[in-house]
């Protein structure tokens, strides 16, 4: 069974940075298009995640993310091509279905923020080791709980996909069938959601208890196996993300009440 | 060390009307080695979490009677105070690894860093854990790409790197194939011969008669018996409190042949390998 | 008869990393335990069994019918697989309802299904659990559930895999009785095992698995007999015969009662 670490260790400019300034380009990332209100500089920040993944060399990784949630994207694409009230301008003509330019915007729109989302979460949690994520997050008097939870559960995924994956095959050997319609496969989905909650329940439950007695709620200060040696770039990013980020919210401000 | 006493413990789960636990007093000696048999449902694993606090601090439900581990009494402490003292292992070695760490090292260290213990000592008790589990080479590895046997071995240096002494094991083998289930006897010797008292709930009855030092036997969360491997295997109503005695105990028992000049019929492949070759 | 042929039986999840390696065995009516280490290829053997892996090469035939030629639900009414964990599969309210899931589904009418459900559930020895609800049971009488609810589907061919994790020895008898009772109706009983002795008390044939292949097969005695091959595939030998090898005994028992027998036969 393969964890699914997305973390990788490349010695990479990326990998140097603290997660408090990656975390920071993050809200940097999302608050300023939002308050310039321009969405060529969230364009302007997918490239530079983009670039960044790349130079990092983990930006094959965002390729599972990035074909579950375009599987999304497509049908919001598709739909409020098509149906969008307020349709219009007629961009594309199928014979009996037509694209609008409106509905197109709209959902162009979304992905372009989805794809901001996406990435710029990539640019710290690719990049980032689990154990530092939360060292920082305590250090700045988050509980460890949260912490843990955040990083738990990208390694907990396979494990319940594999869980998922035994449910369904027990099913299956008991004459249900899987495949065909949609209808079939709507049938099929109550005898597997009962016993994943359940399985997951009582794995949560083992697991709280088995973090108990190695002292998770311990009221001891934390220490850490590692150190961390944060790269000297991380500063000045973080105060330039820092006050970009401010000056981009007074500026909305300004213009508010000008 | 760490000495136990249990008087007149009971205990209740929440929404239950049976008791878990009925009435159970007995001393448990530093450095020893202690089975714990009896059927499925027989309270065997609500003791073991009685001893670290568990039962009740966990779970809450009803509660009478006494725990003590040297002079701290379980139930006036939380959980987290006393697991530096007293280690617990469970049966799924999946859903004990944390999901947080990338590497076994790091996963080891896990306990040590919520009790703040300084880096250096941190890495030396990790080493010596790896080393006395025997998962040194490991160390790398993520923590859920090892075997059943390796994962298992890998919970309880993660115990043992907190410096119990006192290491409770809930069925640790139940869920592993029989090299893994062999890997982690020998690994529980080990800590017994370094002076851990160990408690190990256990169905392979023919490996624990041969580990350990007393037996406790459970039915009805009641203690039926807590004596020698010998005396427990030697009782007549075992089979009324769901159990067996070992493989060697029962042919030596059929053909008469007790161990010279005692009451008792051998327990282990030794003690019968010995009396029927000078037979 | 009910037989199960395997031809040259190959399969991987990932090219150029075979699971199993061309096995060639025939299974028939004498009850079969599948032993050896985690990772042999045990449960990926029984899933294609089961037709819920395909072989990347070879065949399966089940009386003389290519499997691989059936969906896993139509196979359901022929071979019947009772998973490891009972939490995997039990998801209705009753344990009555659970039992009747597996045979409404391979087309029995409710009559009947409830029918066969009551049989299946006194075999078990859960008569009279009918109206509880499985998740109330503790985890060995849930699996005994589980139980049940394959052996209602009344399929030509029951696999287990591992039943005797966290059962206590009462329990072990119980399945113990079960596989005695299948096997007396003529269904080919197959299941992976870790527990020796117990393998050694309940079958007739043992099949030894290693790095994909069928490194020992034969009856259970000659099987346990090769101490030295065992030892290879991280196997210890039942604790009778142990003994008797270390007492140097040219004959091997698998249990207790013969080696007693034979004790007594020789005095």
């Amino acid at each position: 069974m393969k964890s699914l670490s997305l973390y990788e260790d490349k010695q990479s400019f990326l990998n140097g940075l603290t997660p408090g300034c990656k975390a920071f380009y993050i809200i940097a990332a999302l608050v300023i298009p939002a308050m310039l209100g321009n969405k060529l500089i969230s364009i302007g920040f997918i490239v530079l995640s983009i670039l960044l993944l790349t130079q990092s060399k983990v930006i094959r990784r965002t390729l599972p993310i990035l074909a579950v949630s375009g599987f999304v994207l497509i049908t919001v694409i598709i739909i409020q091509g098509l149906f969008r009230a307020g349709n219009e301008t007629v961009v594309l003509d199928l014979g009996p279905v037509a694209f609008y330019k409106e509905g197109l915007i709209f959902a162009a729109d979304i992905a372009i923020n989805v794809l901001n989302i996406i990435f710029a979460f990539c640019v710290l949690v690719l990049t980032t080791k689990p154990s530092d994520i939360i060292e920082s997050m305590v250090s700045r008097g988050f509980s460890p709980r949260i912490g843990y939870v955040f990083v738990s559960l990208f390694q907990l995924i396979p494990q319940m996909t594999e869980r998922m994956s035994t449910i369904t095959d027990a099913q299956r050997s008991r004459g249900m069938e899987t495949e065909g319609s949609l209808l079939i496969r709507m049938k099929a989905f109550i005898p597997l959601i009962s016993p994943v909650i359940m399985s997951s329940f009582i794995d949560t439950k083992e697991r709280a208890i088995a973090l108990e007695v190695r002292g998770f709620n311990s009221k001891e200060k934390k220490s850490f196996l590692n150190v961390f040696h944060a790269n000297a770039a991380s500063r000045p990013i973080y105060w330039i993300l820092l006050i970009a980020t401010v000056a981009s919210v007074v500026w909305k401000l300004v213009m508010m009440f000008a | 060390m760490a000495e136990i006493k249990i008087e007149n413990l009971k205990y209740r789960y929440p929404d239950t009307k049976e008791l878990a636990l009925d009435g159970i007093t007995c001393d448990i000696k530093p450095g020893e080695f202690i089975g714990v048999i009896g059927r499925n449902g027989s309270g065997k694993s609500t003791f073991c979490q009685s001893l670290i606090g568990l039962v009740p601090n966990f779970y809450r439900g009803a509660y009478g009677g006494k725990v003590f581990i040297d002079d701290i009494e379980v139930r006036n402490v939380e959980v987290d105070e006393l697991c530096q003292k007293v280690g617990m292992v469970f049966q799924n070695p999946f859903n004990q690894v944390t999901g947080s760490k990338l590497t076994v090292y790091e996963e080891i260290a896990f306990g040590l860093e919520n009790f703040g213990i300084p880096r250096n000592e941190m890495k030396k008790r990790i080493d010596d854990a790896l080393e006395l589990l025997d998962i040194a080479k490991y160390r790398d590895r993520a923590p859920f790409d090892l075997s059943g046997g390796q994962m298992q071995r890998m919970a309880i240096a993660s115990i043992i790197a907190m410096n119990p002494e006192i290491i409770v094991l809930d069925e640790p083998t139940s869920q592993l194939d029989p090299q893994g289930s062999e890997e982690v006897f020998k690994a529980v010797a080990k800590l017994s011969e370094k002076g851990i008292t160990v408690i190990m709930v256990e169905h392979k009855i023919e490996k624990i008669a041969a580990y350990s030092d007393r037996i406790m036997l459970l039915d009805g969360g009641k203690l039926v018996a807590f004596d020698t491997p010998q005396e427990i295997f030697a009782r007549e109503d075992l089979a009324e409190h769901g159990v067996v005695a070992p493989v060697y105990t029962r042919i030596c028992k059929d053909l008469g042949l007790r161990v010279p000049g005692t009451d008792y019929y051998p327990v282990t492949l030794d003690e019968a390998h010995k009396l029927l070759a000078c037979k | 008869m009910n037989t199960i042929e395997i031809k040259n039986l190959h399969f991987s999840y990932n090219a150029g990393e075979e699971i199993l390696k061309g096995l060639n065995l025939t299974i028939d009516e004498r009850s079969t335990a599948i032993i050896g280490q985690n990772g042999a290829g045990k449960t990926t053997f029984v899933k294609l069994l089961k037709g819920l892996l395909r072989p990347t090469e070879g065949q399966i035939l089940f009386n003389g019918q290519d499997i691989s030629k059936q969906t896993v639900a139509t196979l359901a009414k022929d071979i019947g697989l009772i998973f490891q964990n009972p939490n995997d599969q039990i998801f209705k309210n009753t344990v009555l309802d659970e039992v009747m899931f597996g045979p409404m589904q391979i087309g029995m009418s409710k009559d009947k299904a409830k029918e066969v459900a009551l049989k299946a559930l006194d075999m078990v020895g859960l008569k009279g659990t009918e109206k509880i609800n499985p998740y109330d049971l503790g985890l060995s009488e849930r699996k005994m559930v589980s139980i049940a609810a394959i052996v209602a589907m009344d399929t030509k061919v029951v696999i287990f895999d591992e039943p005797t994790i966290a059962q206590d020895y009462m329990g072990k008898k119980r399945i113990q009785a079960i596989m005695k009772e299948l096997q007396r109706q003529h269904k080919i009983v197959i299941s992976i095992l870790h527990d020796m002795d117990f393998v050694a008390e309940t079958f007739d044939r043992a099949i030894v698995f290693a790095k994909g292949d069928a490194l020992l097969d034969g009856d259970v005695k000659s099987v346990f007999k090769e101490k030295d091959i065992l030892e290879k595939a991280y196997l210890e030998q039942p604790y009778t015969m142990q003994l008797c090898y270390e007492l140097g005994y040219k004959e091997a028992f698998l249990n207790p009662e013969d080696f007693v027998a034979y004790k007594k036969a020789n005095q």
